[in-house]
């Protein structure tokens, strides 16, 4: 798992962040409220300073060059980050529905139940299909045979899976196509029906087709959960999401509707980056 | 304003390229009106005929600029100030494109008119070609410059073209009554006045997309208030 974390490089000076011109989409409280977050890996300030509002049943995109913080802040919202020695949130706080997820007493396994995630390399387990998404649910302690299947059959329904393996459940998850495998992992991560998933570049190791797939999944999921995706490729948040957050050096530097960030962004260094004039 | 350069230099060389088919257009569609009404205002034939065999040359680069822009957007999936520059090129070109068509309809009608004996109302189109053509270059100018401020002012200089337009209609049909042997001129010079107007018109267009190309603002079917003073 942290073979995908991008360590950020070191911060410049040069940029200021200014929460108070970062306009936020129109729209009640977010279901994820970040505010004033620094984060560090060790002496490493990577994250300076974030606020964010994210809103719920709403796909929210990352975009911003590598080591700008993308998916640091992601790793923040289900404490992924946790499982890195030396790695933690130096200020500021993470609020999921008002609770602060950092706070002494928070059970970070529930968290994680909570806040789904799917990573960029499709990683099912060396088990069956079956399995692979019963897997979270016999963790929890379920053991109702009728319950898992039931369950196992809606999550491979809500991942468009269900049609193309209906009929080898209990084969090897590994036996299925990239694609296939990624839509597995996003049926696990549905299994236990979280409130948030989270995706970390999804697709780039799909080919056009199955990249097609998982961006209208993205589009259905985003009726029942919140989706925060980080994502290098522009025309893909351009396509699946409904808000848009610029990330340059550690610091958030324009947060808005995706329509306005790709048609007429508000901060220069944005418009660079979007229009690949950069650096 | 420049841009920063792209990371890619095809796209800043087809963009480029995009731009100066675009500003080809305008001085070729320029030249065409200015012979066009030459032709009309010295009963030149010549230079009918020549400002008529110019418009080819401007359909031919219509279809240059749509067809390189359609690459730019497949090849490169512009986005932001990019992507505005684009539509705004091509949206331009289909504005020129008509426009020149409007000099090849009066370069059309002078020729008619070159044929009859001249008439003083023909007085009556200069100062709508002397206006029609200021809202014209100010429109390129403002494209060129990304020019918000100078685009916005070209818009509502468009009602002062339609109110000369109207004026030299109401003579015009006048002088069928008064002059019922030249009919048909006075009705040539009603449709010449009503091609300047529609000059007027496509340069409004040019100038609103030239406001959405440079500050991503849509201005266009925006109702206009005159200035209380009365003024244009």
């Amino acid at each position: 798992m942290v073979s995908i974390l991008e360590m950020p490089e070191t911060t410049s000076p040069t940029i200021v962040n200014h929460p108070e011109r970062i306009p936020k989409p129109e729209t009640e409280r977010g279901m994820i409220e970040i505010e004033q977050l620094d984060f560090a890996y060790g002496t490493n300030k990577v994250l300076h300073d974030i606020n964010l509002s994210i809103p719920a049943r709403a796909v929210t995109a990352f975009i911003g060059p590598s080591g700008c913080g993308k998916t640091t802040l992601l790793r923040c919202l289900n404490r992924m980050n946790d499982l890195i020695d030396s790695a933690r949130i130096t200020q500021g706080t993470i609020r999921i529905e008002g609770v602060d997820i950092n706070a002494p007493g928070v059970d970070v396994v529930d968290l994680r139940r909570r806040v789904g995630m799917v990573f960029q390399k499709s990683n099912p387990f060396p088990k069956s299909i079956y399995d692979n998404v019963a897997y979270g649910l016999r963790i929890a302690g379920i053991t109702k045979r009728s319950l898992i299947d039931e369950a196992v059959e809606k999550s491979l329904r809500s991942a468009a899976l269900w049609e193309e393996v209906k009929d080898r459940l209990h084969v090897s998850g590994y036996g299925l196509s990239g694609g296939q495998q990624q839509r597995l992992c996003i049926a696990r991560a549905l299994a236990v029906e979280p409130e948030i998933v989270l995706m970390d570049e999804p697709c780039s190791a799909l080919d056009p087709i199955a990249t097609a797939k998982v961006e209208e999944l993205i589009r259905q999921l985003k009726q029942q959960y919140t989706i925060v995706i980080v994502t290098h490729n522009m025309q893909q948040a351009g396509r699946c999401s409904d808000h848009t957050a610029f990330f340059y050096l550690g610091r958030l530097i324009e947060f808005d509707q995706t329509a306005k960030i790709f048609s007429n962004p508000a901060q220069r260094q944005t418009e660079e980056y979007i229009t690949g004039r950069f650096g | 304003m420049i841009a920063p350069k792209h990371i890619l230099g095809t796209f800043d060389e087809a963009l480029a390229s995009l731009r100066n088919n675009v500003l080809l257009m305008s001085s070729l569609t320029e030249r065409s009106l200015d012979r066009a009404i030459t032709g009309l205002l010295q009963r030149d034939d010549e230079l009918c005929a020549i400002a008529i065999a110019d418009d080819e040359e401007i359909d031919q680069l219509e279809k240059q600029v749509d067809k390189d822009g359609i690459d730019l957007l497949l090849r490169f999936q512009p986005v932001a100030s990019d992507l505005r520059r684009v539509v705004s090129a091509m949206k331009l070109s289909s504005n020129l494109e008509r426009m020149a068509d409007q000099g090849t309809n009066i370069a059309r009608r002078a020729r008619k008119l070159n044929q009859h004996p001249p008439l003083p109302e023909t007085e009556l189109i200069t100062p709508m070609y002397k206006h029609a053509m200021a809202m014209f270059k100010d429109a390129i100018d403002a494209y060129v410059r990304e020019d918000v401020q100078l685009a916005r002012a070209v818009v509502p200089r468009d009602q002062a073209l339609d109110e000369m337009n109207a004026k030299a209609g109401r003579r015009l049909i006048e002088r069928m009554a008064e002059d019922p042997e030249q009919l048909r001129g006075y009705l040539n010079l009603i449709f010449v006045s009503r091609c300047l107007e529609r000059v007027g018109d496509h340069a409004t267009n040019m100038a609103e997309d030239a406001v959405y190309a440079a500050a991503a603002e849509d201005i266009r079917h925006q109702h206009f208030v005159p200035a209380a003073n009365g003024g244009t």
